[in-house]
């Protein structure tokens, strides 16, 4: 759940915060959980809307004016390679960002379609495209 | 692809963060909502106040026209209003549902959202308008008490500020609280397009 919040705002104490607050819902709603769908997607979802609930937050403090220094210190020793894929991937449109975020972290597409609420088509498609994006994006990083 | 099998291990990489403290995450919500519940206090506190200071006047004060005591109830309904519906009222009918899927969450935050912009326009309207029309009629008892002089000057200084009011304040009011609601409008259906993006 962290590398899905990670994932869609590339700032460890933000994703923190938004994996927090998404336990807290998970926490409070569970007793009204009802199995209509699989406990994954449920979880999923909520952590998914916890991040595009961000949009409010990124409304009132644009990411481009936070200081550089903060987001290098918060960095826990990362791989160039690992951070270069975060980086790239927070770059995407908002829903491409948890698409992936997902597909990466093994979710079936089928499942995929269930959170975002798309068809499983839509989302194979996207996959596709996003991962052609980011394959450009490696390789230009490379050479 | 072998691009593919590249990403899922950098990504698997990514150290997670701890699991959280249950416990503490949970008094930290408790807090919250404790918070919470103070402002709630406070605001009745303030009503309280108003209303009091209002029944004072209504008793004390020699209301011998109707249109005093109707100004007189016009200004506590304005403010009572203002307040109930901008610090109780409101956070009720805007709490979101984190259980549905993203589409169905974007386009929930996006009704919420205008919902929003249009109580807001509504509410300050009829503040302005119930708390301009109440100092106008409490006023006139006391206006045609005066000289013509003074009840001159009187009236023209109270609808020269409920102008200012009603043209100033009102409009920049409306728009301080409207402009980041648009923006954000016009962002959650930027994202809600790209889950309809040509597929």
């Amino acid at each position: 759940m962290f590398r899905i919040c990670m994932g869609y705002v590339n700032d460890h104490d933000w994703a923190k915060d938004i994996a927090q607050e998404t336990f807290v819902t998970i926490w409070q709603q569970l007793p009204k959980f009802r199995n209509e769908s699989a406990i994954g997607t449920w979880i999923f979802r909520i952590a998914s809307n916890h991040c595009l609930r961000q949009i409010e937050r990124q409304n009132k403090m644009p990411r481009s004016e936070m200081p550089e220094q903060l987001e290098d210190h918060i960095e826990p020793n990362r791989e160039p390679q690992v951070q270069f894929l975060y980086k790239c991937i927070a770059e995407l449109p908002e829903t491409d960002r948890l698409i992936i975020s997902l597909e990466l972290e093994d979710v079936k597409q089928a499942e995929i379609a269930k959170i975002v609420g798309l068809t499983e088509t839509n989302i194979r498609v996207k996959v596709h495209r996003i991962k052609e994006r980011l394959a450009k994006k490696f390789e230009n990083y490379e050479h | 692809m072998s691009t593919n099998i590249d990403l899922k291990n950098l990504w698997n990489k990514q150290a997670t963060s701890d699991m959280p403290d249950i416990k503490e995450l949970l008094t930290k919500a408790d807090n919250l909502k404790k918070r919470a519940r103070h402002k709630l206090i406070g605001l009745n506190l303030v009503l309280l106040a108003t209303t009091a200071i209002m029944i004072y006047m209504w008793f004390n004060i020699d209301n011998e026209l109707l249109t005093t005591k109707i100004g007189l109830v016009l200004i506590v309904v304005a403010i009572v209003s203002f307040l109930a519906v901008s610090n109780q009222i409101m956070p009720i009918l805007f709490r979101s549902d984190f259980e549905g899927s993203s589409q169905e969450y974007l386009d929930q935050l996006i009704r919420i959202k205008r919902k929003e912009d249009f109580l807001n326009k509504v509410m300050i309207n009829i503040y302005f308008t119930l708390l301009s029309a109440g100092l106008g009629l409490y006023m006139l008892q006391f206006i045609a008490r005066m000289s013509t002089v003074w009840a001159v000057t009187y009236v023209v200084l109270t609808f020269g500020w409920i102008g200012f009011f009603w043209f100033y304040f009102r409009p920049r009011s409306v728009k301080k609280k409207q402009k980041p609601l648009i923006e954000m409008i016009a962002k959650l259906e930027e994202v809600n397009r790209q889950l309809g993006d040509g597929d």
